[in-house]
């Protein structure tokens, strides 16, 4: 210890680098760690403590005491642990001038003391707040500051969360522990800290020193406030206890007035209006009654008018006040809200408008100068959001109560999102336009989910004041359409006079595409809502506004204004009596036919593809939602709807021979543009998936015929479209395949779809010469296509069509077998074969009933078999080997693990889906899913190297595998093949020891069953019997030799108790051997009496749940008492 | 194009590489970066302003000398795809630098030099223990070299 000393002035902090060199560092740093390490290191420490001078090795003397008492806790007597708690507080207030972190570092030993304590309830938490508010009184500001000190180390410690120091305890001691403190002492923390805060508001100058013990009060009151979070949000619930503290009025307006003292110190501002906001998130038991709920929230809106009506808000003011106010909104019911009075509540809703126009403003100029630190559009999530929360539920204001807001809040969007001179849009704050083109990346999310949250905001205050907002962006996007249609004909008469000039400046015509962008996500959000997997329906806000208009709608106009997407609507005579809703939609159209023409005239280097983006991912959306309206799912339709979209109505056939048009022409021009192609086959996939109805219209489309025959026949230009768009252009052919039709027209539809893809792999493969032209490019290609084409295939897959489906993939799978051996030295025609049946397992094993399942296993097996006897002895040099054998594993493991979820998920109802299909037949085989896992295990494991191991994703998908099947068929580990048992054993004990916490975890779960499928055998004698003896000792020594992660415990302790249920002998005899190396009797004692009351409630140890569970409990207490203990030197 | 494709037909002066549209090449495909056959082991697209036309960054390796390359170029440009060739063959003997290997139709071809490195001992070591090896070669843009080898059963 000396040496540690002595070491000092080679130690890290002092020494200059030049002095020391590597190994010296090392070195010194190794003293201090095996110092810290050591028996009862208190004396000395102490020593060192009042000795040195060295601040470095004070600090590491307060460490080495604060880890000692954690660690020797039960051996030490309460009152040596009191004592040294009173010396190390009595040490710090009698040197003032000690170096921060040290000072800091024995507070946080002080602070674990007293939360160790408590656990024991042996340390009296109370003298230290007496002690404290004595320094408080004193008024001296070091003193002052100290006493911060000392309360900020406590609440940091109780604070459960990742402030905690690591003691070794379970998540649960620390809950509790804050749970006991927060009832009182935080308390106690709290009236401290307004006292000094009271004091200090009520002073007129203050100096840097005092202002500075106030900033630090101020950051504790934060500290007090938040530490009432919960799971996800940090809210203010606190307990009754506190209710006479936080209800008292002069709380509130002392936290307003302080803020209004220091609002313009960004530091301080900070901490006062996280105060106001966690006061704003109040509630719980604390409120007595509503009228308490009521009173408060009147008394904190009036606060916080008071506080930003007619000053001009700070930057770093705007994200603390948004809180604030969306707080009140998330957490006060409506009818509190309500409550308050009527001009209050209005001049609340009025500030909310001003503030949310104004936050969107300086969030756009925030854009334009591409700030990193963009506050103001952080405020302005938050209040939009807020005006989501606040209108959605609307019953308990009176109609029209919100429209004037929304109408300012809708227009400032627009505004914002729109170039001069209609709006704003890339103005600096002086007018000055700026417009920079810079790079994007694909990772850049695209605007429709990056701002998903303030378009849905948007959307719903658009909905609220729908006669005023989609009227605005119906003439908005007319009058778009009209400009970018005459801009696009002065481009084209432009390269028509000089042929090839570049002159051309695109600023005009990417500001149109601006502003259509815009305009067509916000009515995308205002007609529609983003919906998973339900049905969507119109929002009723439309609904009613269409049927409020209805009277005086022609209908007949409304038909031509829609069916006319070719002409200007003013054109078209009446335009002004039609339905506002159906005129807002083809003014989309209008945009979309302007985009169909200019590519038509060879103009589509002009065009905007986010814009091509923009009008099929609307059309989707609104497709989804409007197109064949579903007249059982609302309470009443309006007429112009029905007659437009419904059932059997020309403007719905005619609509969908639209979309469908403009799906082949995006496939056809738009094919190097991925994202959008993707739209595009998106937006076809929503018309045919729907197949009782939408389908039906669809597949009666000339184009839709079309489609499929050039899809089929893979010629230009659908073949250039990138293989993910291939593959859902393929599923969507395939779900149209099931839309209703008479037997003829889907036999036809099958042999213009699906046998073409057939017959040209028949063609191919069963050439005479295959095996010599199978490397030829054509060849290769059209293998590649077809084997493409079958994932997109699988990926169609449904209950109702499964039955074909997979008879058809059947077949093709077999012949990807003997594939594998004519392609066996291509890697990436290998690795494709294996994606076609992890797919088709994917999709269809949970369908498969037993002999189905059997088919594809016995495929899938065979597969294996091939792979493995193509690869195994094989060494390659070429750069790709490791790469591509990593891409095949991962593949592999992908398959078998997809062929095992059939025993967790399984639909199927003993081939229920094939009655029909074929004759019944008897099958006695039994070969479950856990044979043809294990044998593929089997075959692929001689494949895993480790260093294939240290591909993160591969093996975590390894070590999930083999969990599964350890947990799900233990009954079968002790009849595998000999070597296959000796890897899997080999691959848990690596797991447990050289991989990732995640993959250790896995393991320990897999031992339980393990060990449970022992005690069932009961044979003694067996090599999984000899194993789980090896494993017990291993977690036997996890848990009491090595540094623990609590995390774990769970884990361990199942494992733990089944293993030493399986052996017991052999677990009193681990016992037996670590008590009789422990020399220090005091240390013997104690640990034999910890493992006395760890198995106390469990003798003898049976696989009972309660035992188990009460094992587990006595655990937790074992691993406080003597986790860690083990460990010292 | 045909809706027939001959597949019959030699490749004798065949191409070494055909175009294809910049966006239909995929990710473990292959391409020429300038000049040699590469292995496409990155590929991400990006535009120039939000309403700019896509960029494919095309990121490779050589496949035979392991080497980098990387290119940028409208998605709508074709760029040459190297026809990939590979062939197993029987090893009958190892003569000065040169492999002596089998064809499937029974002929012998000695153009072949024994690769350097590990693979080229591994090859000499099994030759010498009397082992039967199959190698196989790779060929791509006239270059050809033996990448692989695998005890024959």
């Amino acid at each position: 210890v000396k040496g540690g000393g002595k070491a000092s002035p080679g130690s890290p902090s002092h020494a200059p680098p030049s002095m020391v060199n590597n190994e010296q560092r090392q070195h010194a740093e190794h003293i201090f760690l095996s110092f810290r390490k050591s028996k009862s290191p208190f004396a000395v420490c102490k020593h060192i403590l009042e000795t040195s001078k060295v601040d470095y090795v004070l600090f590491q003397a307060a460490t080495a005491i604060m880890e000692a008492v954690v660690r020797e806790w039960i051996l030490l007597e309460k009152s040596s642990i009191e004592s040294l708690r009173t010396f190390l507080l009595t040490y710090v207030l009698q040197r003032p001038n000690l170096q921060k972190y040290v000072r800091e570092q024995i507070l946080l030993a002080v602070a674990v003391i007293v939360k160790r304590g408590s656990l024991d309830k042996s340390i009296d938490c109370k003298s230290i707040f007496h002690e404290v508010s004595q320094l408080i009184s004193s008024g001296n500001p070091t003193v002052q500051t100290l006493a911060c000190s000392i309360l900020t180390a406590l609440l940091s410690e109780f604070s459960s969360s990742s402030k905690t120091s690591n003691i070794g305890l379970s998540m649960e001691f620390h809950g509790n522990c804050k749970r006991i403190f927060q009832e009182d002492d935080l308390r106690q923390i709290f009236l401290l800290t307004v006292e000094v805060l009271q004091e200090f508001s009520r002073r007129e100058n203050l100096n840097a020193q005092m202002s500075s013990v106030f900033q630090r009060y101020l950051a504790l009151a934060n500290q007090v406030l938040t530490m009432f979070e919960s799971s996800q949000n940090v809210m203010l619930k606190p307990t009754e206890s506190w209710r006479e503290t936080l209800l008292d009025s002069r709380v509130m307006e002392l936290f307003f007035t302080v803020h209004r003292k220091i609002r313009e110190d960004t530091d301080m501002a900070q901490d006062s209006l996280q105060c106001l906001a966690q006061l704003a998130s109040l509630h719980g038991p604390i409120f007595p009654d509503e009228g308490s709920q009521v009173d408060y929230l009147a008394h904190f809106i009036e606060g916080l008018l008071n506080t930003i009506n007619g000053i001009e808000i700070e930057d770093s003011e705007a994200v603390g006040i948004s809180s604030i106010i969306s707080n009140l909104i998330t957490v006060f019911p409506r009818n509190i809200l309500t409550a308050i009075p009527n001009e209050l509540f209005s001049s609340f809703v009025n500030c909310l408008t001003h503030l949310t126009c104004s936050f969107g403003r300086s969030a756009a100029l925030e854009e334009v100068l591409d700030k990193d630190d963009m506050v103001y559009m952080e405020a302005y999530d938050k209040l939009l959001e807020s005006w989501l929360t606040l209108v959605q539920d609307d019953k308990h204001f009176h109609k029209g109560f919100f429209t004037q807001h929304a109408v300012q809040v809708f227009n400032s969007y627009i505004q914002c999102h729109l170039a001069a001179p209609d709006g704003t849009r890339n103005l600096t704050a002086n007018g000055v336009a700026s417009r920079e083109e810079e790079e994007i990346s694909e990772l850049q999310e695209d605007d429709r989910e990056q701002f998903s949250d303030q378009l849905a905001s948007v959307g719903m205050l658009g909905r609220i004041a729908a006669d005023h907002c989609i009227p605005l962006l119906t003439s908005l996007l007319e009058d778009r359409v009209t400009r970018l249609h005459g801009q696009l004909q002065r481009h084209q008469q432009q390269l028509l006079a000089s042929p090839g000039s570049s002159s051309i400046d695109n600023k005009v015509l990417d500001d149109l595409y601006e502003d259509i962008h815009w305009l067509i996500l916000v009515t995308g959000y205002l007609l529609a809502n983003d919906t998973q997997g339900e049905t969507p329906l119109i929002p009723p806000e439309i609904m009613e506004y269409s049927i409020k208009h209805s009277a005086d709608v022609d209908i007949n106009t409304t038909l031509q204004i829609l069916g006319s997407p070719g002409e200007k609507a003013s054109s078209i005579p009446g335009y002004n009596r039609t339905d506002s809703v159906i005129r807002l939609l083809s003014a989309i159209l209008r945009v979309s036919e302007v985009e169909s023409r200019a590519i038509r005239a060879n103009l589509t280097h002009l065009l905007s593809p986010q814009m091509g983006k923009d009008i099929v991912w609307f059309l989707k959306r609104w497709a989804k939602t409007y197109l064949l309206v579903d007249e059982k799912l609302y309470d009443q339709i309006s007429l112009p709807f029905n007659t437009a979209f419904g059932a059997d109505t020309e403007g719905s056939q005619w609509i969908v021979g639209y979309l469908l048009e403009k799906v082949i022409s995006n496939l056809a021009v738009w094919s190097s543009e991925q994202d959008l192609a993707n739209d595009t086959v998106q937006l076809l996939v929503t018309l045919v998936e729907r197949r009782e109805r939408l389908a039906n219209l669809v597949i009666q489309c000339e184009n839709w015929w079309n489609l499929a025959k050039q899809f089929a026949r893979r010629s230009p230009p659908l073949h250039f479209l990138s293989s993910s768009v291939q593959r859902t252009l393929m599923k969507a052919l395939v779900l149209g395949g099931f839309a209703h039709m008479d037997t003829d027209t889907k036999q036809q539809y099958w042999t213009e779809v699906l046998q073409p893809l057939q017959q040209r792999f028949l063609n191919v493969i069963n050439q005479e010469n295959f095996q010599q032209i199978c490397q030829e490019e054509e060849v290769k290609q059209e293998i590649t296509a077809t084997l493409e084409a079958l994932c997109g295939i699988a990926e169609a897959t449904q209950i109702d069509n499964v039955a074909i489906l997979f008879n058809f993939l059947m077949d093709f799978l077999t012949n990807c077998i003997g594939l594998m051996e004519v392609y066996k030295n291509t890697p990436e025609t290998v690795n494709l074969i294996i994606e076609v049946f992890v797919e088709v397992a994917h999709k269809q094993i949970c369908y498969l009933g037993e002999s189905k399942a059997m088919n594809l296993y016995e495929a899938c097996l065979t597969l294996l078999q091939v792979y493995s006897k193509n690869n195994l002895g094989r060494q390659r040099t070429d750069v790709t080997a490791e790469e591509d054998q990593y891409q095949d594993l991962l593949l592999i493991m992908e398959l078998l693990t997809n062929l095992l979820s059939k025993e967790f998920i399984d639909f199927s109802d003993t081939d229920e889906v094939f009655r029909g299909h074929e004759p019944g037949q008897e099958t006695n085989r039994s070969v479950s899913a856990a044979d043809v896992v294990l044998y593929g295990v089997n075959l692929v494991l001689p494949l895993m190297s480790q260093d294939l191991l240290k591909f993160p994703s591969l093996c975590n998908q390894y070590y999930k595998l083999i969990t599964f099947i350890c947990e799900i068929f233990p009954e079968k580990i002790p009849q595998l093949p000999e070597d296959l048992f000796k890897s899997l054993m080999y691959s848990l004990e690596l797991g447990m020891t050289s991989m990732s916490s995640e993959v250790c975890q896995l393991c320990l779960e897999a031992l339980t069953p393990l060990a449970e499928q022992c005690a069932k055998a009961q044979e003694t004698d067996s090599s999984l019997f000899l194993a789980t003896r090896h494993f017990l000792k291993m977690v036997f020594d996890m848990l009491v030799l090595q540094k623990h992660n609590t995390e774990m415990t769970t884990a361990e302790g199942e494992a733990f108790y089944t293993l030493v249920c399986l052996h017991q002998a052999e677990y009193s005899e681990l016992v037996e051997t670590l008590l009789s190396s422990q020399q220090d009797p005091v240390i013997y004692q104690r640990l034999a009496d910890a493992f006395n009351k760890l198995t106390a409630s469990s003798t003898p140890p049976t696989l009972d749940r309660k035992q188990k569970m009460a094992f587990l409990k006595s655990l937790e207490e074992f691993m406080a008492n003597v986790g860690g203990l083990l460990c010292v030197k | 194009m045909a809706d027939e494709v001959d597949f019959t037909s030699g490749d004798a002066g065949a191409s070494t590489t055909y175009p294809m549209q910049c966006s239909a090449l995929r990710k473990k495909g292959f391409v020429v970066l300038k000049g040699r056959p590469c292995k496409i082991v990155d590929m991400s697209t990006s535009k120039t302003g939000k309403h700019g036309h896509a960029k494919v960054h095309l990121f490779g390796i050589d496949i035979f000398t392991g080497k980098k390359y990387e290119d940028i170029c409208p998605s709508t440009h074709n760029m040459d795809v190297p026809n990939i060739k590979r062939n197993d063959y029987q090893l009958i003997c190892i003569q000065d630098v040169y492999l002596s290997l089998l064809t499937e139709s029974g002929e012998v071809r000695e153009d072949l030099k024994v690769p350097e490195g590990d693979l080229g001992k591994e090859i000499e070591g099994k030759y010498n223990a009397g082992e039967d090896v199959q190698v196989s070669v790779m060929c791509a843009m006239s270059e050809e070299y033996a990448v692989a080898i695998k005890p024959c059963k």
